[in-house]
C-alpha cells in the first residue's frame, strides 16, 4: 500500500503568504442521526465503549447538547459548519447560506485548498465545503470527498450488466474507476473545489488507486464509514489539513428499520471515532497539537412521541437531543459540564481554535475548550 | 380558494355537499381533504368514515368560531405568500405549498397550527367514531422459531406491563401445529376461523398462510375473502418487479425526489395470483404504499411487517391483527446503495440468515406495533395483545385491564390461548378448544 502513495504533499498547492495554524481541529459528526438515549445516556453506554471509557476520560463531555433546525442530514451538518441554522435543499442540490467554517479560515489566512477537507459517507454532501456568498463560495471552499459514492457507482456501474466487468474482474474496475474520474466525478458523487486550478492526472490516479487499493482489500469494503475512514487516514497521511470534517454516516442505516444494524453502527462509528484519534495521534502533524470534537449532528425520533428510531423526521426532542465529546489540545480532561449547549456553537469553536475571525452567526464558543 | 378536484361518486357528493366549509377553510387545509376525497375508491371504510365525520364536524362549527379556529393557519399560509399559487389542481396545489412554506422556513410553525387545530378537532371525531362500548380487538405477534430468542430479554421492551403466562407447549413441535392450534385451525382450511374472521395476517416468510391454504396458492383468492394476508415472502416476484421498474427509471432520469415519489405512485404492477389472500384494488394499492412509503421495507422483512400492521391499524384498522416476524438475511455489503441494481447472477453473493440480529430487531419492531395501536383511538383500552414465541413456554398479555392474579397461573396450552381469544372477541370457541384464561377474560 505505502509503495502506491507518493511523498506526502506532492500535489499540493503552494499559496504565498499563507499562514497555517499551530493548531488542528478535527470535527467528527457522529453521523446519520442517532439517539441520546442510545449512546450517552446510561443504557446506551454499551454501545459506545470506546467513548465512554477511552476518550471521554481524555477530555470533556457536554451530555446537554441541542440541535436546532431542521432534522435532515446536509441541514443539520449545515449549521456545524456555519453556526447558523440552514434551510435548504436537503438533498444537497443548494450549499450553505451563510459562511463555512473552511471559508473563513482559508480566506482569512490565505491558505490553500489542502488545508480544509470534508471527507463525507453521505452522498449528498458534495456542496458542504462551501457556501453560495459571492465573498466566499468555491475559491474558499474545503475540498470534499465522497469515497463511498464514487467508489459503490463504480462497483454499481461494473456488476449491473450482462456485458460489463464483472467485481471480480479487478483490473478492469480499475479502469473503470478511473474512467469515473475522467468523466466528471461530479456526476458520480465526487466533487473537489479546485479553487482555479486543476487536479493533476497524478493525484486523481492515486486516489483512485488507493480506493482499489481498499476494495481489494479482503476485509472490505463492508461499510462506508469504514471507506470514509480508510480516506482521512490517507488525506491526514498526505495533506496534514489544519481543518476536517469526517462525516461518518452508517449509522442512518436505522431507516431500513433493523434495530440491530443501527447499534451495529453505532459501535462501529465508535471505534472508528476511537482508532481516528489514536492516527491522529500517532502523526506528528497532528499529536499534541490537535483538538477533536465529536458531535451527532441530529438525534432521532423517540418510541412514544415520534416515529421510532428508524426515522427523524418528527421534530421531536428526541430528535434534537445530542452530546458532543471533545478532547486534545486545550481541552480539560475528565470533565463534564451540564451546561446546554448547542450543535451550533461548534462552528465559532473551531474558529477560536484556529485562531481566525467567526463571520456572524447563531452559535457561541465554547469558553471550555480554549 | 376554489378547486378543480377530479372526485366521482360518494366523494363529489360529499364535497358538494360540504362545498361551503371546504371554500371557508385555509387552502392548505381544504386541499389536503380533497386528496382525501380524491383518492375514495383506495381509501378503507374507516378512513371514509373519518372524512365524512370531519366534514360533518366542520359544517356544524359556526362560520365565526371555525374562522379563530382556523386563523393560524391563515397567517403562516398569508406570511408564506400561498396565495400566489396558481395550481387548482389539489394534489399539486399541496405539493407547491409545501416547497413554499419549506422555501420560506414556515413549514414547522404550519405544522403547529395544523396540530393546534386537529386538537380541537380530533376529540370529537373520535368520541364519535370509536365510542366505548365498541367492539373488543385483539392484536397478535409471534416471533418465528428461527428466531434466536434471548429468554432473558425477552419482550423486555414492555418492562413490566402485562402479564407473563406460562404456556405448556406439549405436542406443540412444529410451526405448523403451533400455529393451527393457536387460531383454531383444524380439518377444512378453506374456512377461516371465527376468530379470523375479517383479520389481517401480516408475516415475514409464510407459515400463517400456509396454515390457511396449507401452502397451495392456487386455492387463493380464499373464497370468502374474510381474511387480508400480507406475506414478504410470497410478494418476492412483486417486490423484483417494483424493483426492475424503479431501478428503468432512475437510470433513464428523474427531475426530483417529488417527480420520482408520483411515477412509483402511478405503478399499476400486480402480485402473481395467489401471492394475496385476496386482491383487490384497495390492498393493491395498499401493499404497493407499503412498500414505496416504509423505509426498509424492499428490503428487510420484519421491517415489511411492522411497517404494514401499522399501516394497517391505522388505515384499514382490523378488528383482529397477526403478525408473525422471522428471520432476515444480513445486509451484504453496500447493498444499501445498489438496492435498485440487478447485478448479474454471477455477482450475486448467497444470502446468510442473521438468527441473533433478527430477535434484537423484532423485540423493537413488535413494541412499535403495539406503540402504534395504543395511539389510535380504534384500539386504546379495547384491545388484548398476546406476544408468543414459537418453541418458548411463556407468553405476555397485556389487556385493557390486565392484573396479576393472587396466585400462579396454570400452564396454558394453546388451545386455552385459542379460547380466551375467542371468548375475548365474543366469538363461538372453534370445536375442540381449551379453557380459557380467567386472568385474561375474567
Amino acid at each position: 500500500m505505502a509503495d502506491w502513495w507518493l511523498p506526502r504533499n506532492l500535489f499540493a498547492q503552494r499559496v504565498a503568504g499563507a499562514r497555517t495554524p499551530e493548531r488542528r481541529a478535527i470535527v467528527v459528526t457522529f453521523g446519520g442521526g442517532v439517539r441520546y438515549e442510545d449512546t450517552l445516556a446510561r443504557d446506551g453506554w454499551v454501545n459506545i465503549p470506546h467513548l465512554a471509557s477511552d476518550l471521554v476520560p481524555q477530555g470533556i463531555v457536554f451530555p446537554a447538547a441541542r440541535h436546532e433546525g431542521l432534522t435532515g442530514h446536509f441541514n443539520s451538518t449545515g449549521a456545524l459548519v456555519t453556526g447558523s441554522r440552514q434551510n435548504v435543499d436537503a438533498y444537497g442540490s443548494e450549499a450553505p447560506v451563510t459562511p463555512t467554517i473552511f471559508e473563513l479560515f482559508r480566506k482569512e489566512r490565505a491558505l490553500p485548498p489542502e488545508e480544509t477537507w470534508v471527507v463525507a459517507t453521505n452522498k449528498s454532501f458534495g456542496l458542504m465545503g462551501g457556501s453560495k456568498l459571492r465573498p466566499f463560495g468555491d475559491p474558499y471552499s474545503a475540498n470534499v470527498i465522497l469515497p463511498k459514492q464514487l467508489l459503490i457507482n463504480t462497483i454499481k456501474s461494473a456488476v449491473s450488466t450482462n456485458g460489463g466487468p464483472g467485481v471480480e474482474d479487478r483490473q478492469a474496475l480499475a479502469e473503470r474507476m478511473m474512467l469515473a474520474l475522467d468523466e466528471g466525478y461530479e456526476g458520480f458523487g465526487w466533487k473537489v473545489f479546485e479553487s482555479g486550478r486543476t487536479l493533476s492526472g497524478e493525484l486523481k490516479a492515486s486516489l483512485a488507486k488507493s480506493l482499489l487499493d481498499y476494495f481489494n482489500d479482503p476485509a472490505a469494503p463492508t461499510s462506508g464509514d469504514e471507506l470514509t475512514f480508510f480516506m482521512t487516514k490517507e488525506i491526514m497521511n498526505r495533506f496534514a489539513p489544519s481543518l476536517l470534517l469526517v462525516n461518518f454516516w452508517d449509522i442512518d442505516i436505522a431507516h431500513y428499520g433493523a434495530y440491530s444494524l443501527y447499534l451495529d453502527a453505532i459501535r462501529r462509528t465508535d471505534r472508528l471515532v476511537y482508532d481516528l484519534w489514536q492516527h491522529a495521534q500517532s502523526l506528528p502533524a497532528y499529536k499534541d497539537r490537535t483538538t477533536l470534537l465529536v458531535v451527532p449532528e441530529m438525534g432521532r425520533d423517540s418510541d412514544v412521541a415520534g416515529n421510532g428510531f428508524a426515522n427523524h423526521r418528527s421534530g421531536d426532542e428526541s430528535c434534537r437531543r445530542v452530546w458532543l465529546v471533545a478532547l486534545g489540545a486545550g481541552v480539560p480532561k475528565g470533565t463534564g459540564t451540564e451546561r446546554p449547549i448547542r450543535t451550533l456553537d461548534v462552528a465559532p469553536t473551531v474558529a477560536n481554535i484556529l485562531g481566525f475571525r467567526m463571520a456572524e452567526c447563531e452559535g457561541k464558543a465554547l469558553g471550555e475548550l480554549v | 380558494m376554489q378547486f378543480n378536484a377530479e372526485l366521482t361518486g360518494d366523494a363529489a357528493t360529499l364535497a358538494r355537499t360540504h362545498s361551503g366549509v371546504l371554500a371557508r377553510l385555509p387552502a392548505t387545509v381544504s386541499a389536503f381533504i380533497l386528496v382525501e376525497l380524491t383518492k375514495w375508491p383506495l381509501l378503507f371504510p374507516p378512513e371514509r368514515r373519518y372524512q365524512r365525520a370531519l366534514l360533518e364536524h366542520l359544517s356544524r362549527i359556526p362560520a365565526d368560531e371555525l374562522e379563530r379556529s382556523v386563523a393560524g393557519i391563515a397567517r403562516v399560509e398569508a406570511e408564506a405568500g400561498a396565495s400566489k399559487i396558481g395550481e387548482r389542481n389539489p394534489a399539486r396545489f399541496q405539493d407547491e405549498a409545501q416547497a413554499l412554506l419549506r422555501k420560506r422556513g414556515l413549514l414547522v410553525a404550519w405544522r403547529s397550527e395544523v396540530d393546534v387545530l386537529f386538537q380541537k378537532i380530533d376529540p370529537a371525531l373520535e368520541a364519535q367514531l370509536y365510542p366505548g362500548d365498541a367492539p373488543r380487538r385483539l392484536i397478535v405477534q409471534i416471533y418465528g422459531r428461527e428466531i434466536a430468542v434471548q429468554r432473558e430479554k425477552l419482550w423486555s421492551r414492555f418492562k413490566r406491563a402485562g402479564l407473563r403466562v406460562p404456556l405448556n407447549l406439549e405436542g406443540e413441535a412444529d410451526t405448523e401445529r403451533f400455529l393451527a392450534t393457536l387460531f383454531g385451525v383444524v380439518g377444512n382450511r378453506s374456512t377461516t376461523p371465527a376468530l379470523l374472521d375479517g383479520a389481517w395476517v401480516i408475516e415475514a416468510h409464510e407459515a400463517l398462510h400456509a396454515v390457511f391454504d396449507g401452502g397451495d396458492t392456487r386455492l387463493k383468492p380464499s373464497r370468502d375473502e374474510s381474511l387480508t394476508g400480507l406475506s414478504y415472502d410470497r410478494l418476492r416476484s412483486y417486490r423484483d418487479d417494483l424493483t426492475r421498474t424503479l431501478n428503468a427509471k432512475i437510470q433513464s432520469g428523474v427531475e426530483s425526489p417529488q417527480a420520482f415519489a408520483a411515477y412509483a405512485r402511478s405503478l399499476r404492477i400486480a402480485p402473481a395470483p395467489g401471492a394475496l389472500l385476496r386482491a383487490d384494488d384497495i390492498l393493491l394499492a395498499f401493499v404497493r404504499d407499503v412498500l414505496l412509503t416504509g423505509n426498509g421495507t424492499m428490503i428487510v422483512n420484519n421491517t415489511f411487517v411492522e411497517w404494514a400492521a401499522a399501516q394497517a391499524l391505522r388505515r384499514a384498522q382490523p378488528r383482529v391483527l397477526a403478525t408473525r416476524f422471522g428471520v432476515r438475511d444480513k445486509l451484504k455489503p453496500f447493498s444499501s446503495m445498489i438496492m435498485f441494481s440487478q447485478a448479474r447472477p454471477t455477482d450475486h453473493v448467497p444470502a446468510v440468515p442473521d438468527p441473533a440480529g433478527s430477535f434484537i430487531d423484532v423485540e423493537q419492531l413488535s413494541y412499535y406495533v403495539w406503540v402504534n395501536a395504543e395511539k389510535n383511538p380504534a384500539y386504546r383500552g379495547k384491545t388484548l395483545y398476546l406476544f408468543l414465541a414459537e418453541g418458548v413456554d411463556e407468553m405476555l398479555a397485556i389487556g385493557p385491564d390486565t392484573a396479576a392474579p393472587p396466585t400462579a397461573i396454570a400452564p396454558a396450552r394453546l388451545e386455552d390461548v385459542c379460547a380466551t381469544m375467542s371468548i375475548w372477541l365474543g366469538v363461538p370457541v372453534p370445536d375442540g378448544s381449551g379453557q380459557p384464561i380467567r386472568a385474561l377474560v375474567g
